[in-house]
């Protein structure tokens, strides 16, 4: 039954430089009903999210939206460790959720609780030493940084090692090159496992590719696809090569040579099981990130194309100019919550992706 | 596997589908519906099946066929559907995955009784197969009248339908009810089985598709707190609740036939009690599942037709006030008889006759406009052996309570010092609602069970054995209740007749306020 929600968000009068003790006093205090009853807490992880100043707000309020679908500790740690003065700012929140419409329903609030830390000067350079001691015990620990920001090489140490999974984000940095051979030198490390937002947001696309190929009679057309064309707009570059390469890895192709094209676009040679595979990257969609995925084998084309208003996708099997096959389902939504929240779904090595990341590496090699 | 060269040009599409994180797509195929135009399908079957579609659950190549004996053209039909899809969705159904989605459902007007729609069904089945590459896999869902189950199975057999074309797998799905009573449930299951192998059937009870009824294997099966104590060693009695706080609605005609043993015991309720006593199966799989329940079923303790008034009551309601509205009691119902003895609450004494629950009384019931929606199962401990505090003859039992609906949780009443001087104990109810922690949209019950029809995964359907066992367990109070016509009130609202509460009492017990 689906029950409605209304979430009430708390947040404490105190703040400025607390002691662990106090920080677990206050959040206790949060989830103080009016009449005195205590709200529940539920927590199935612990979230820490390094951001900086400008992205803050923006971070808490996809942290407090995943709160109901994944309940945990966040922490928000704000750091700037370039500033020369020491300074340590918490504030704390808790995000009570209460389910209505329930006939004999109790009213039970389930509550997940928010710190956020301002580290400022030296402090920032040791977060680890703040977000450790406030770690729900037993629960795994996911450690996201937004917005295409990397773990600095002092913080990934002592961060990395409070954390089970690390969550990154190539799709939102200006060289996506370098970025991408920077998470694959990360995850090829191991530990934490790595996992990447662009990569989180191919999964419908992946399987709406692999759709194409599911029936018996097409299974044979995959060793014999000759060109691989991708629509997508320039800020979207990871996500695609990230495509490209998890094709490339599937199907065991290697690459042999990459040329630059025109308005950034890109090409890439490979040598398949049936000869020369040729992807071509064409950065001209105005909207999506990933618009269309046309895969051309001798007989056939098959395209998975996103519709005018982006939230439909349509896909296609041609043979010439006759229509096989053809359906339009729901795309489903690319927002940061929603892919940060299939990452927190997400445990263990995502050896698809490694393998896929790897390849993408050795493209862009070339 | 990822990462591994290939060189045969020959690939497999799991290359590209062996992932963890893209969901699990079953073969192409077609369902054919019987009793298309009746409310099951519009209401629940389709809507289910656009989900599944939406999501991208269901293969490419998918057709749905409803066959009805209504005139209807495919248009008619698919307006029909998207009328009630979007009664229930108000402004959500996208048109664009809407036609995309209809244009693989269509109608076939036809007498199920005639062998001729069959045939008619069979050259459309296979012109789909060409056309929409349903590569002969049907499944047959049967959400027709139960009287014309055993002609369709019949004709489909006689059509050779019973197998899927050129290699193709075919499978029947049944509503509840499941037959009368035991011998009516066997001749069906006979009847079936002249057509179709048991591995073919799936017997559906939606219930075993809530996730919350699920929850109640993976809270026993995944917390080893809970399973040692989970015996006749430690265990008093368990009680379980299926409570509704409606009454019978439109459905007059139909519940005079059926009652609340029939549509409720025999299948939702049997189906908890078997999850609450099973043994850990030894695997999560159709035969792993199913066998545990089975065993359970075959071991209560069957009760002796001259006793049943001591091991049964038959509640019917009169009227009352229920959440504030005044309600008619079910002899004022419409399509019900002045003097009817139609059973809408049932309560049952039983024991499980085997190693770990020897001795424990399992007291179930059943009802309808009882005061609210719940079901929930209830544990009772022992007693502890000896309490050195004053008072302690006063010390309540704990009790571990498993509530299925509608806010999935566990419940611990333990017993904890009052504060100050002396030592008093007083009994605390802890609230473990871990329903509630995960806002996650749950999944439809039949979305569950049709995507699982798809890919052949029979665990949560009911094979020929239980339905069977279940039955066995009812007839002797079916049979002495068809013979007298006492039956106790309840007035409406409340939580049964006393005769009920009187059978839990006369063991020292009494039911629990859910």
């Amino acid at each position: 039954m689906a029950a409605a929600v209304i979430g009430e968000s708390r947040s404490a009068p105190e703040g400025g430089a607390m002691s662990v003790e106090q920080i677990e006093r206050g959040l206790a205090r949060l989830r103080m009903n009016e009449d005195g009853s205590l709200g529940a807490r539920a927590s199935v992880l612990n979230l820490i999210v390094v951001t900086d100043e400008e992205s803050a707000p923006e971070i808490a309020q996809v942290v407090s939206s995943l709160s109901g679908h994944y309940p945990c500790r966040a922490i928000i740690m704000i750091s700037d460790p370039d500033e020369e003065r020491s300074k340590l700012d918490v504030s704390l929140s808790a995000f009570c959720s209460l389910r209505h419409g329930i006939p004999g329903g109790t009213g039970n609030q389930i509550c997940a609780e928010q710190i956020t830390i301002h580290a400022e000067g030296p402090p920032a350079a040791h977060l680890e030493s703040l977000a450790g001691p406030l770690l729900l015990p037993d629960l795994p620990v996911f450690l996201w940084y937004p917005n295409g920001r990397m773990p600095r090489p002092a913080e990934s140490d002592g961060m990395a090692a409070l954390a089970d999974r690390l969550i990154l984000d190539s799709g939102g940095v200006d060289d996506s090159e370098a970025f991408m051979r920077g998470v694959a030198h990360l995850s090829a490390s191991g530990s934490p496992e790595v996992g990447d937002l662009q990569w989180a947001a191919l999964s419908p696309w992946r399987s709406l590719v692999a759709d194409l190929f599911a029936p018996p009679e097409r299974a044979g057309e995959l060793g014999k696809i000759k060109r691989v064309e991708v629509l997508y707009r320039p800020v979207g570059e990871s996500r695609v090569l990230l495509f490209v390469g998890w094709l490339a890895s599937a199907l065991g192709w290697r690459p042999e040579s990459a040329v630059c094209g025109e308005r950034r676009g890109r090409e890439f040679k490979f040598s398949g099981p049936s000869g020369e595979v040729t992807a071509t990257l064409s950065p001209d969609s105005p909207d999506a990130r990933l618009r269309r995925v046309r895969i051309l084998s001798e007989e056939c084309s098959y395209q998975v194309s996103r519709h005018r208003e982006l939230s439909d996708v349509s896909s296609t099997v041609m043979r010439g100019d006759e229509l096989l096959a053809e359906r339009t389902v729901q795309l489903g939504s690319f927002d940061s919550g929603v892919l940060v929240g299939e990452e927190l779904r997400y445990r263990g090595r995502d050896e698809v992706y490694e393998a896929s990341l790897q390849m993408t590496a050795e493209m862009l090699d070339l | 596997m990822a990462g591994s060269l290939q060189t045969d040009t020959q690939l497999s599409a799991d290359v590209l589908l062996d992932d963890s994180r893209l969901p699990k797509v079953p073969e192409p195929g077609a369902m054919v519906i019987f009793g298309a135009s009746g409310d099951l399908t519009a209401r629940k079957l389709i809507p289910a099946l656009y989900d599944l579609a939406t999501q991208r659950r269901l293969p490419m190549k998918f057709a749905v066929v409803g066959v009805s004996r209504t005139q209807m053209s495919h248009d008619e039909f698919r307006k029909k559907l998207r009328k009630t899809l979007n009664e229930q969705r108000a402004g959500k159904v996208r048109d664009s995955v809407w036609e995309s989605f209809c244009g693989s459902v269509f109608y076939l007007p036809g007498d199920t009784k005639k062998a001729e729609t069959y045939q008619e069904l069979k050259d459309f089945l296979k012109r789909l197969d060409g056309e929409r590459g349903t590569r002969g896999n049907r499944a047959f869902y049967l959400a027709s009248s139960p009287t014309l189950f055993p002609a369709v199975v019949e004709k489909l057999g006689e059509a050779g339908m019973n197998r899927g074309e050129n290699g193709g797998w075919a499978r029947l799905v049944i509503e509840k009810p499941f037959g009368r009573d035991l011998e009516s449930a066997k001749e069906l299951n006979t009847g079936i089985r002249r057509y179709f192998e048991e591995t073919q059937i799936y017997r559906i009870d939606h219930y075993l598709g809530k996730e919350t009824v699920q929850n109640i294997m993976a809270l026993r099966f995944s917390n080893s707190v809970f399973e040692p104590l989970w015996s006749q060693h430690y265990v008093d009695h368990v009680q379980i609740t299926v409570a509704e706080d409606i009454g019978i609605g439109t459905r007059g005609a139909f519940y005079e036939e059926a009652g609340a043993l029939r549509d409720i015991v025999q299948n939702h309720l049997m189906q908890v009690l078997c999850l609450t006593a099973m043994e850990p199966p030894v695997a999560f799989d159709s035969e792993g599942v199913r066998e545990e329940k089975v065993k359970v079923l075959k071991s209560v303790r069957r009760i002796p037709r001259d006793k049943v008034g001591e091991f049964a009551v038959r509640g019917q309601y009169t009227s009352g006030w229920v959440w504030g509205e005044e309600v008619s009691g079910y002899r004022e119902e419409k399509n019900v008889a002045p003097d009817s003895t139609t059973d809408t609450y049932v309560a049952l004494k039983l024991f499980i006759d085997n190693w770990r629950w020897a001795g424990v009384p399992f007291y179930v019931r059943a009802g309808k406009r009882l005061p609210k929606r719940v079901t929930e199962i209830a544990i009772q401990f022992k007693r502890t052996p000896h309490a050195p505090f004053a008072g302690a003859e006063n010390l309540e039992p704990n009790i571990l309570v498993v509530r299925v609906q509608p806010e999935e949780g566990v419940s611990l009443k333990i017993g904890a010092k009052v504060p100050g001087s002396g030592f008093r104990i007083r009994s605390v109810n802890m609230d473990l609602l871990y329903g509630t922690a995960f806002l996650e949209e749950v999944p439809d019950a039949y979305q569950r069970l049709l995507l699982d029809l798809m890919l052949g995964d029979p665990t949560l359907f009911i094979r020929a054995d239980e339905t069977e066992s279940a039955w066995d367990i009812l007839d002797p109070v079916i049979s002495s209740w068809a013979e007298s016509e006492k039956v106790a009130f309840y007035p409406a609202g409340s939580w049964g007749p006393a005769e009920s509460e009187e059978l839990v009492a006369r063991d020292g017990r009494e039911w629990r306020r859910p």
